[in-house]
């Protein structure tokens, strides 16, 4: 393109007979301005283009494709080092036998042009063919291919999402529309949610792993219930960190649902294949698990309503069931001839309890009477009987226990004129005395323990005398 | 809260069979009244649950730290701009 740009206007031929775009002839000396107005050089630039390319054929991988509702297919066309933006109208879509998508190698045929209100130019294509697999397209219909193999996808293997979730997990970008998108709205329809963020970037060469590991580590958070994987539109280069394995595995390993949040509606990733629900955007994914508490939240009001309401029709029923027994014919007299009845009984009762009694007073009138004639006759003679045993046995006992007195009376006086007869005191008698000290608890036995004035006690055999040492 | 009730998901789905149990009749009155006193502590359970929940808004970070997230993010930009 530089040499394009480097070929002095002045050597071309002119281009148009356009009559703003007057070559300056002769050469013009190089003080002289040519001032150009941004029209002017931009249909000067279309001139020089589309005259030096009219035709070309191009061989690029196709990027950032969107067929719009006009039924125009808007692209860009590029390879290592460029890219062209591109369009291809309807009526040549229509020719098309493939679809073009993004990362596909094409080789197309098409006339260049500027589109002058923005300046820029573009392929218009006419025809395309597929020349093989782009790289990137090749790697994820392997992998898509294989992981679909090992039954990843399998809708028997997505959980639902929690009817509670205690903590939403997000892996996103933190500057990213993605987040704010999400938070708007669970602050808008959860206002009680509770949030972690695990920030990653979600773009370049380093997202996949970030992205796994993020995933991996919210999920091992206590009260995680779900994650939310997301970020916003953008090129397939843009999202292919959702398309690495790492990603998928991490999401597939992940102990909570996750719910896969990927660029646009239009967007399909090896990660929406694999997470348990997959969200069109960021927005949709918070709503899909707002809605999910709050169909719970329905579900519990219709089942406590349910509850009354089985409730109610229950004691209804028994209700319904006593009146129309109580309404048959052949039970209408039945309250009457229950109550009857029941008169009857307690006639019944009380003839049957007077009867009884009657007989009980007999049988208690006959008992007393034989009950008095025993205590009057056996009892009587029993009692004197043991009245005269008890008297006799007396007596007895009486003449034993003077005898046994007497006995030990005199056993006793002798035995007290032998021990007379030991005591030391039996020698006072004798003219013998004791000399005591004035507290009577010790003998005096030396002259020396006394002084004149102490007080002693002396025993003699008749008495004591209180005495004063001279 | 009640010892008897283990969470939200086995609460809902008692509830669901006591209602269903219920619906069908044909109980003595006494077990029809013990169930519906169950039903109507089970439903309290899951309302007082819904309630329960806190708003927060956290970052985990890459040393696996629990922080509190950046008042832009956390805070009520929105309701302010209203």
């Amino acid at each position: 393109m530089a040499d394009l740009f480097d070929i002095p206007y002045e050597d071309e031929e002119p281009p148009l007979e356009d009559p703003r775009f007057e070559p300056a002839t002769p050469a013009p000396p190089r003080i002289e301005r040519r001032v150009y107005t941004v029209s002017e050089l931009t249909a000067g630039i279309r001139a020089l283009i589309e005259t030096k390319f009219g035709e070309v054929w191009l061989e690029a991988e196709i990027s950032n494709c969107k067929v719009w509702n006009t039924g125009h297919m808007y692209f860009t066309l590029k390879d290592g080092g460029a890219q062209i933006k591109a369009v291809m109208f309807r009526t040549a879509v229509r020719y098309l036998r493939f679809k073009p998508e993004d990362g596909l190698h094409v080789v197309a045929r098409g006339r260049l042009g500027v589109y002058e209100p923005k300046g820029e130019y573009q392929i218009v294509c006419e025809h395309m063919e597929p020349h093989g697999l782009g790289a990137l397209q090749l790697a994820f219909e392997q992998l898509k291919k294989r992981l679909h193999g090992e039954g990843l996808f399998e809708a028997a293997r997505k959980r639902p999402l929690p009817a509670l979730p205690r903590r939403i997990g997000i892996v996103t970008s933190l500057d990213g529309a993605a987040l704010r998108d999400i938070l708007k709205v669970l602050r808008r329809r959860a206002p009680n949610a509770s949030v972690l963020i695990r920030p990653a970037r979600v773009q370049g060469d380093d997202a996949a792993a970030d992205v796994a590991t993020a995933i991996r580590m919210l999920g091992r958070v206590p009260g995680v219930d779900v994650i939310i994987v997301g970020r916003g539109g953008g090129s397939i280069e843009d999202l292919w960190a959702f398309n690495e394995e790492r990603v998928a595995r991490a999401i597939v390993a992940c102990p909570v649902p996750v719910v896969s949040a990927i660029g646009h509606e239009v967007d399909f990733t090896i990660a929406d294949f694999v997470a348990d629900l997959r969200a069109p955007t960021p927005s949709a994914a918070a709503e899909m698990v707002v809605a999910a508490t709050e169909e719970f939240r329905h579900r519990i009001d219709r089942l406590t309503g349910r509850l009354r309401a089985a409730a109610r029709g229950g004691l209804q029923r028994r209700r319904a069931a006593v009146h129309v027994l109580s309404s048959r014919r052949g039970l209408a007299g039945f309250a009457a001839r229950v109550a009857m009845r029941g008169r009857h009984a307690a006639e019944l009762t009380h003839h049957l309890r007077s009867a009884v009694r009657g007989l009980l007073e007999a049988r208690a009138r006959e008992h007393r009477g034989w009950r008095q004639r025993l205590e009057q006759r056996d009892l009587a003679r029993r009692l004197a009987s043991i009245h005269g045993r008890l008297t006799a046995a007396e007596g007895r006992l009486t003449g034993a226990a003077h005898k046994t007195r007497h006995r030990a009376d005199t056993r006793f006086r002798a035995l007290a004129g032998r021990l007379e007869n030991l005591s030391p005191l039996a020698v006072l008698g004798r003219g013998y005395a004791v000399c005591w000290n004035a507290e009577k608890t010790a003998i005096v036995r030396s002259a020396a323990t006394v002084s004149p004035g102490d007080r002693v006690q002396v025993t003699l055999a008749d008495g004591e005398i209180g005495c004063r040492v001279e | 809260m009640d010892p008897t009730i283990k969470d939200f998901e086995s609460a809902i789905a008692e509830l669901e069979s006591i209602v269903k149990t219920l619906e069908e009749g044909d109980l003595a009155l006494e077990k029809s009244l013990a169930l519906f006193e169950r039903g109507v502590q089970l439903s309290r359970f899951c309302h007082a649950k819904l309630e329960e929940a806190e708003r927060r808004v956290e970052i985990l970070n890459e040393r696996g730290e629990i922080k509190a997230a950046p008042a832009a993010l956390a805070g009520d930009a929105d309701d302010r701009s209203r």
